[in-house]
């Protein structure tokens, strides 16, 4: 199966790098690099309309959730916004911390911060598809029975295991899923929902950001609660959640790793070195 | 339940996924993964409690504020 990059095989370009991180900065901007105008465009229209429509819905404020103590220079660095660098340097430039003045948050902030997240973690994978498409441009053939690793990982990213899934390995994806949607669920409920809320755990809401919509509109429609007595275990549930969210991040490794592998005809990751499923395509000369 | 076996219980359970997915990562062949599973889950629990040992040993001397 021939993966359609939107470039043309064979020819010189930027490199894989270089592609990534002009991603990084501005969304679209490595696949506009590589010629692929089309994917350059929808993917600065999705993932820069996605921030813009979060920071009307949040007025910006979503950094004045930082108690003071906690905002320093680099602080707004570990939020999943920064896969959004050049947004978030603007937002951090503009808005900041929302000023010394308190200031009462929106009714709609929780939806707000969750689609400026959802836009940095977007654009990392819009990033890490660059790479991919960089390689392959400069590669003489590729062409494996893959699907294309943006695509996979994105759909890891939209439903866990699913990128398993798209690649035919269903009973991966049915254990990935049932782990780390377990694992989030386990969460949840020893929290009492106290996770499902970004006010209260900054950061550890980044990280079960990371298992993606199911945890964000799992949120928005139990999430937010008065907590009106301390649960017994909540710390360790807001750390159970966190976790799930961060071992997806191993699951799009995967999922990416297998695709690029059979694509480029190289052999997938064994732990003892061996060819556990390499399609036989032609060796690329991937850069 | 005493509060002890449930801290020790969640970190069964949670060790389990996390050591579950890292094998995944590491072996792309399925029957291998499931066959890295004991060996790697029972590495992980025992380096997880020597460390604990360690640092419980270390609080109630070093660290003892007590």
């Amino acid at each position: 199966m021939a993966v359609t990059t939107g470039t043309t095989a064979g020819a010189t370009g930027p490199h894989p790098t270089l592609a990534s991180l002009a991603t990084w900065l501005v969304p679209g901007a490595g696949h506009y690099m590589l010629g692929n105008v089309r994917l350059a465009a929808i993917g600065f229209v999705v993932i820069q309309g996605l921030y813009l429509l979060g920071v009307l819905l949040s007025d910006g404020l979503f950094l004045s959730i930082l108690p003071p103590e906690m905002r320093g220079t680099f602080s707004p660095v570990l939020s999943p916004e920064a896969g959004n660098l050049g947004a978030l340097l603007a937002h951090v430039q503009t808005v900041g911390y929302g000023g010394t003045e308190p200031r009462v948050w929106p009714s709609t902030i929780h939806v707000g911060v969750a689609l400026t997240a959802s836009s940095g973690i977007l654009n990392l994978l819009l990033a890490a598809r660059a790479h991919f498409d960089a390689r392959a441009r400069s590669a003489a053939t590729v062409e494996g029975a893959a699907p294309h690793p943006g695509q996979a990982v994105l759909l890891a990213w939209l439903v866990p295991g699913g990128g398993h899934f798209l690649q035919g390995r269903r009973a991966r994806g049915l254990v990935v899923f049932a782990l780390l949607v377990g694992l989030f669920a386990l969460g949840t409920m020893l929290a009492g929902t106290a996770n499902l809320d970004r006010t209260r755990h900054f950061y550890y809401w980044g990280g079960q950001a990371l298992l993606g919509p199911i945890a964000l509109v799992w949120e928005q429609v139990v999430g937010h609660s008065i907590m009106e007595a301390p649960t017994r275990y909540d710390e360790a549930g807001v750390v159970i959640a966190s976790i799930a969210g961060m071992l997806n991040v191993l699951v799009m490794l995967d999922v990416y790793g297998t695709s690029d592998a059979r694509l480029f005809g190289r052999p997938v990751p064994t732990e003892s070195g061996g060819d556990a499923g390499a399609t036989g395509g032609v060796q690329a000369g991937a850069r | 339940m005493s509060d002890v076996g449930v801290h020790v219980a969640l970190f069964l359970g949670v060790a389990a996924a996390v050591v579950a997915v890292s094998c995944m990562f590491t072996e792309a062949d399925d029957a291998r993964a499931l066959r890295l599973f004991p060996r790697r889950y029972a590495s992980f629990i025992v380096v997880s409690a020597l460390i604990t040992g360690a640092m419980i040993v270390l609080e109630h001397t070093l660290a003892s504020i007590g």
